[in-house]
């Protein structure tokens, strides 16, 4: 069924229904759209992002954290960064908000039906693959080896990590956590490496050949990663980048987010490798 | 009726008040500060027929600098309400006229702007020839396609065309005023569009990149007064009881606020903003890549405090490269 059409520049209203604190600084916030709009998220791709309104405050483009729940609520991980994402966190439940979308690309995931799947995740760029590797996770069978190397600054840093341990054993999942650097671990926390996530990946032997590879971190991470993916012999059409720009409008009007002649919002977020060569700005 | 006739110079101001008759005039004339600009007019010793060019381009006809786009009330964002006048612009050269329809492109196609359709739709377009003068760098272009009529210099008056219904329905008014055309449209007038460049160029390690880079002072005028410059920022003000409006305004690529995200800046340099200039102006961002909106109407040449002209790194055909 195709989902109905909304008008893309109008947002429908939304509502706050529950928040949970993941860190000092970031929330996972749930959203539930008015019921008319629903049917519009249902084609939703995971790497797809929607605009959300705070009123009063303004629009953040934001890649949600999970693919649209069966009652219909949006799963958002927002850090407290400007002024809209502020206010969000000042919100309670009920409080009134808005949401445009969804925009962009996703992930390819018809096309990586079949392959291994390796996530790489700096900081808050867990937040759309983890919608990427829920949905893996629930087609289990049909993908193949599924990893996720998750890198952040310090432990309490580290988003979603009880339930990626959890994910991980219940699904046959290889995950790999690590941190720029650990002040003190305290005894009985779950380990994780300290370390970088390109020194992670340097000795990480898998399927280069075959894998689909998806990346989403702070703009630094791009560069490191891509240099060991590339001499690990993974194809630039399988390596797909979540980027990040300034998405105003989110339908390619407000022109903000090019990157080369292509368009964040439109062309992407979700890039391959092989569709940015030749911009040197792009990573 | 003709879509062409003869209208001499004597009838020209009746011509005007026929006009009128369509919607509010508005004309190239001076303001009071001796700028010249598009203003409403009410005769025609009001309007500047000889102009060169506006400093500000008629985009503002269709996208205002600051516009409300949507109102938040009672838990709902909603576009305002109300409608734009009709308004009949008179004497816009050809270069504008290209670099409207330029903008119909971007607005109009889908997702359509509601806002910029429903101000498209209610503007009738007059254009008219011009005398290029040593900022201009089109290629001259005597008529144009891209309204609903236009005036052509002649002899003592204007050989009239009309391009649309609504211009024929404008020289049917005034066909009191009209005598037959002396000869058939001169064939297709050539376009304005200064030829779309290879994005290479824009990352190409040609020395005045970095001199431009250096000379650059960031003042954005040449963004400002580009007719076809239309990129928007979008700020939002809460009102006192809950409600509230948002704003689009015109942004500009020369300032660092342009490529700036929460916690950083992917134009932190005024070289990645002169770039991303280039990039938009004459290589086009998707949809329209491979397209160039230069239109060569002189205004960011004449108006550069430090005599930027981005057009030196433009590869002009074998020949036509500029002298220095």
């Amino acid at each position: 069924m195709t989902a109905q059409a909304l008008e893309p520049y109008l947002p429908f209203a939304a509502t706050l229904v529950e928040r949970r604190e993941l860190s000092p600084d970031t929330a996972l916030f749930r959203v539930a759209p008015e019921p008319a709009a629903r049917s519009a998220l249902s084609g939703f791709l995971p790497g797809q992002f929607m605009q959300l309104s705070v009123p009063g405050a303004g629009e953040v483009p934001i890649s949600p954290a999970d693919l649209p729940g069966a009652d219909g609520t949006l799963e958002l991980c927002v850090r407290r960064v400007g002024q809209v994402t502020t206010l969000l966190h000042q919100a309670r439940p009920g409080q009134p908000l808005g949401l445009r979308g969804p925009f962009g690309t996703g992930f390819p995931v018809e096309e990586m039906t079949g392959c291994p799947v390796v996530l790489l995740a700096g900081g808050l760029g867990i937040a759309p693959l983890r919608s990427l590797l829920l949905h893996l996770v629930r087609n289990r069978e049909r993908y193949g080896e599924v990893t996720l190397m998750y890198g952040a600054r310090e432990p309490a840093l580290m988003l979603f990590r009880e339930e990626l341990v959890g994910l991980a054993a219940a699904h046959g999942l290889r995950l790999y956590l690590t941190v720029d650097f650990a002040p003190e671990q305290a005894a009985g926390e779950y380990a994780c490496a300290v370390g970088l996530l390109p020194d992670l990946l340097k000795g990480f032997r898998f399927d280069a050949g075959q894998s689909y590879t998806a990346v989403c971190g702070p703009p630094p991470l791009y560069r490191c990663l891509i240099g060991e993916l590339t001499a690990a012999g993974v194809a630039p059409d399988r390596v797909l980048l979540s980027l990040e720009r300034r998405m105003r409008c989110g339908i390619g009007r407000c022109c903000h987010c090019a990157i080369g002649t292509k368009l964040c919002c439109t062309d992407g977020p979700v890039f391959r490798l092989s569709e940015l060569a030749g911009i040197p700005e792009a990573l | 009726m003709e879509n062409s006739a003869y209208l001499a110079q004597e009838s020209l101001q009746q011509f005007l008040d026929t006009l009128g008759g369509f919607g509010t005039l508005h004309a190239p004339t001076w303001s009071e500060s001796g700028v010249s600009l598009f203003a409403p007019v009410r005769s025609l010793d009001e309007i500047d027929l000889g102009y060169r060019r506006t400093q500000i381009p008629p985009k503002k006809y269709l996208f205002p600098f600051r516009d409300t786009f949507l109102e938040y009330r009672e838990g709902h964002y909603r576009f305002p309400d109300g409608t734009s006048p009709a308004t009949v612009l008179f004497g816009v050269h050809a270069c504008d006229l290209e670099a409207i329809a330029y903008l119909d492109l971007v607005f109009l196609s889908e997702p359509r702007d509601p806002r910029y359709a429903e101000r498209r739709a209610k503007l009738l377009l007059v254009g008219i020839s011009c005398t290029p003068d040593e900022y201009c760098f089109c290629s001259e272009p005597q008529g144009s396609a891209r309204c609903d009529l236009f005036l052509e210099a002649r002899e003592g008056g204007f050989r009239v065309h009309a391009g649309t219904a609504a211009g024929a329905a404008m020289l049917g008014a005034a066909s009191e005023l009209l005598q037959e055309a002396d000869a058939a449209p001169s064939g297709r007038a050539p376009s304005c569009l200064i030829p779309a460049q290879d994005p290479a160029r824009a990352y190409s390690r040609d020395p005045l990149w970095d001199e431009f880079a250096r000379r650059c002072v960031g003042c954005g005028a040449c963004s400002a007064c580009c007719p076809t410059c239309y990129c928007f920022d979008v700020r939002e003000t809460p009102g006192l009881s809950g409600d509230g409006s948002r704003v689009r305004e015109w942004d500009n690529c020369l300032f660092p606020s342009h490529g700036a995200v929460a916690g950083g800046n992917f134009r932190p340099t005024r070289l990645d903003r002169l770039r991303y200039r280039f990039l938009h102006k004459y290589c086009g961002f998707s949809p329209l890549e491979g397209r160039s909106s230069c239109v060569g109407c002189g205004r960011c040449k004449e108006l550069c405090p430090v005599d930027i002209d981005l057009r030196e790194l433009v590869a002009m055909p074998r020949g036509e490269t500029e002298q220095p």
